[in-house]
């Protein structure tokens, strides 16, 4: 189980991007800390900057997105320190891909069309100095594929990706992207673009290996049955920032945000008849214009004078729960 | 499997030939990677496409051919042509070489004035022989043929000289600033746009007309690339010193050439960038050089239009050259060079129409080649309008 062992720390992070109509303020000034051999989700709506926090973890935010202020402790060992943000090109080559690994949302977009799906991974495990030629690279692909459970393995190391099946297609991605033996793994909607039982086998395949090589493992979804499967810790966002963060069962058993309660509500239940589905009234504040307070507050039944005003403290309710909202404010701060 | 080639059913002759060609092709690796074949068929079966694409356009079959016929005189011209470059027929008969009309024959020596035995006309240069002026002859009684035949291959050397270094600088450049954008691409595109506002024309005029003195210091230094370019141009060695000036031209053309590349490169590459299989390879640790070569530059986005440019273009090289030499700039005497020598007969015009005309329509009809097949490249390589043949083929429609 989970040590408490740091891998990565972020502190006050902000990515802001800067477009014609004015600065996106995509990632709003967020800290959570990723330990060693966990799974860490990072939960909320299309356009929460889950993805772009996922991306700015190893500097790869587009332009004209940029890291405005904060950092990112990494420690691909215990007690090694790098800050991500102070790396230069050169270095961050080294550590992208080798150390710090992604799987991205849609597997029929991450494969480049014009080269068999062997040959992307033997590209990756040379330019990092895993094996010497290309050939070598094709017989590891081989028994990586393998590993993901590939059917057929050593023929479709010879397969462009649109031989392959989106399952398959995303069973090729995470060989690639496991090739290196990264220690930090982000998988940013790995299911998402795949039918649901194909998303029941990667998974599988993800949480099978992820224990084998005792990777950690940063998962960005908004699929909840995904979290309560797959995850150890679960920070929610919302609008750039964290709004509250616990371990699973208590974010489950006990929700404190109401955006949280609202989204957990809003997971249909199986085993009840409903008439109509659960949503959350209102939408997501336009990223240029944020409201003023507390990001949720228009939407929010519970809102108080104050949420329009100020933003809400931070408030650790326990040493691993923390909620950000001005409803727990008194008394419990701490 | 049933593939492409059992598909179609009006097949010209030309279709027959391109499945012999694809079929001969794959059957050669076939035979070195057994297995091959039935993995690559959907391959195959896009390249016949394409020669099927090529075959429904006469513009571009036209092209093809001009094109073909281009290189063909360019390679072997200087070693069919009957006279060199600079033989003088005056030297023998000066009333009948002198600006002799298309089909005039001179029979060497019997015709000759001058000299009258084989030694005494091979000592002022003229190899003994029947010779029919087919073009005619210019002032100096320089066969036109011989020298349209030396022309081509002074065209295609500039062309291909030039076309490997401008175009790379130009692509090496927008894949930069298309790639990192922001302050690099600001830069970058910025003097692109000051090349651009300037008209390459003039510019390659300056240059080609300063740089000779310092080339020409060079290749007297210089043995070997001396030699070697006198190989290429198909000149003789006393002529060496007249090389400076069509190494100018090319070095000049170098200079102007790029910016329309790398604003090309770089548009396409702002899209290419995007693409998730990029930021995929960059978050894998893909050194940038190896995205820009491996990953962006080979989407065909990128590299289809490119590829139709440069086909184009080469058709534009070949005319700026010629206009360099016909403004005086590039190719001297007695060298023979398309521009140059419409510029010498234009005194004769329209007495002596030949020495304008038939350099002239060579310049022409290269130019037109290059520009018919790179304007159906162009739809040959795009995958798009190569799959509105399929539909036809399918329905067994006359395409």
């Amino acid at each position: 189980m989970t040590g408490r062992d740091p891998i990565i720390v972020v502190r006050d992070l902000h990515v802001y991007f800067y477009t014609h109509a004015g600065i996106v303020r995509a990632v709003d000034g967020i800290s959570f800390t990723v330990y060693r051999g966990e799974t860490f989700c990072l939960v909320g709506e299309t356009g929460c900057g889950k993805s772009v926090t996922a991306k700015a973890l190893a500097r790869i935010v587009p332009p004209p997105g940029k890291i405005v202020k904060g950092e990112i402790i990494f420690y691909p060992e215990p007690g090694k320190p790098i800050d991500v943000t102070k790396l230069g090109e050169k270095e961050l080559e080294r550590i992208r891909g080798r150390l710090i690994a992604y799987v991205f949302q849609d597997p029929s977009a991450a494969l480049d069309p014009l080269y068999t799906v062997g040959y992307q991974l033997a590209e990756t495990v040379k330019h990092h100095g895993i094996v010497k030629s290309f050939k070598e690279g094709f017989q590891l692909a081989a028994k990586l594929f393998r590993k993901v459970l590939m059917p057929d393995a050593d023929e479709r190391v010879k397969a462009y990706p649109h031989e392959l099946s989106g399952g398959m297609k995303q069973r090729s991605v995470i060989a690639i992207s496991l090739s290196t033996e990264p220690k930090l793994l982000i998988a940013d909607e790995p299911t998402t673009a795949l039918d649901v039982t194909v998303q029941a086998q990667v998974m599988d395949v993800l949480k099978r290996l992820k224990e084998e090589k005792n990777l950690t493992l940063i998962l960005i979804t908004h699929n909840m049955g995904l979290v309560a499967e797959m995850c150890d810790r679960v920070a929610v966002m919302y609008a750039g920032k964290i709004v509250e963060e616990a371990p699973v069962d208590e974010l489950f058993k006990q929700p404190l945000h109401p955006y949280t309660k609202m989204l957990l509500q809003a997971v249909p239940d199986p085993s009840r008849r409903v008439e109509r589905l659960e949503s959350i009234p209102g939408s997501v504040p336009n990223p240029l214009n944020l409201p003023p307070g507390c990001r949720f507050h228009p939407r929010c039944p519970h809102a108080l004078k104050r949420c329009r005003e100020e933003e809400p403290p931070e408030v650790y309710v326990s040493p691993s729960h923390r909620v950000v909202c001005w409803l727990y404010a008194g008394g419990r701060r701490g | 499997m049933e593939t492409l080639r059992d598909k179609v059913y009006e097949k010209n002759i030309l279709d027959r030939l391109a499945d012999m060609l694809v079929d001969g092709i794959a059957s050669v690796i076939e035979k070195f990677r057994p297995g091959w074949r039935a993995r690559n068929e959907a391959k195959l079966d896009e390249y016949r496409l394409m020669l099927y694409t090529l075959n429904r356009s006469p513009p571009g079959l036209i092209g093809l051919m001009l094109i073909i016929g281009f290189v063909f005189t360019a390679v072997f011209g200087p070693l069919i042509a009957p006279l060199s470059y600079d033989t003088p027929l005056v030297f023998c008969n000066y009333e009948k070489a002198y600006l002799a009309a298309p089909g005039t024959t001179i029979v060497v020596p019997q015709d000759c004035n001058s000299c009258s035995t084989v030694e005494e006309c091979l000592e002022l240069g003229i190899p003994p022989g029947k010779y029919t002026l087919v073009f005619g002859a210019d002032d100096y009684g320089r066969d036109l043929y011989s020298r349209l035949l030396y022309g081509a291959r002074t065209s295609f050397i500039v062309t291909v000289l030039t076309m490997a270094v401008g175009p790379l600088i130009g692509i090496l450049l927008g894949l930069v600033a298309g790639y990192y954008g922001g302050i690099v691409d600001e830069i970058i595109m910025r003097i692109t746009d000051i090349f651009l506002a300037f008209p390459g024309l003039i510019l390659a005029i300056a240059f080609s007309a300063v740089l000779p003195y310092r080339i020409s210091d060079i290749l007297q230094e210089n043995v070997v690339l001396r030699d070697f370019l006198l190989w290429l141009f198909a000149v003789k060695p006393e002529h060496a010193p007249s090389l400076a000036y069509l190494v100018s031209v090319v070095i000049a053309l170098w200079i102007v050439w790029w910016p329309g590349y790398a604003r090309l490169v770089r548009g396409a590459v702002l899209s290419a960038r995007e693409a998730t299989f990029v930021e995929a390879a960059r978050a894998l640790g893909v050194p940038v050089r190896r995205i820009l070569f491996k990953h962006i530059l080979p989407q065909p986005t990128v590299s289809g239009p490119l590829i139709a440019y440069l086909t184009t273009d080469m058709g534009t090289v070949i005319l700026v050259e010629a206009g360099l030499s016909f403004l005086g700039v590039g190719a001297v005497p007695p060298l023979a060079d398309w521009g140059r020598m419409i510029y010498d007969g234009a005194r004769y015009f329209p007495n002596a129409w030949w020495l304008v005309f038939y350099p002239g329509l060579a310049i022409f009809l290269t130019t037109l080649g290059f520009y018919l097949f790179g304007d159906t490249l162009r739809d040959i390589l795009d995958p798009k309008t190569r799959r509105r043949i399929r539909f036809k083929v399918k329905r067994g429609v006359a395409v």
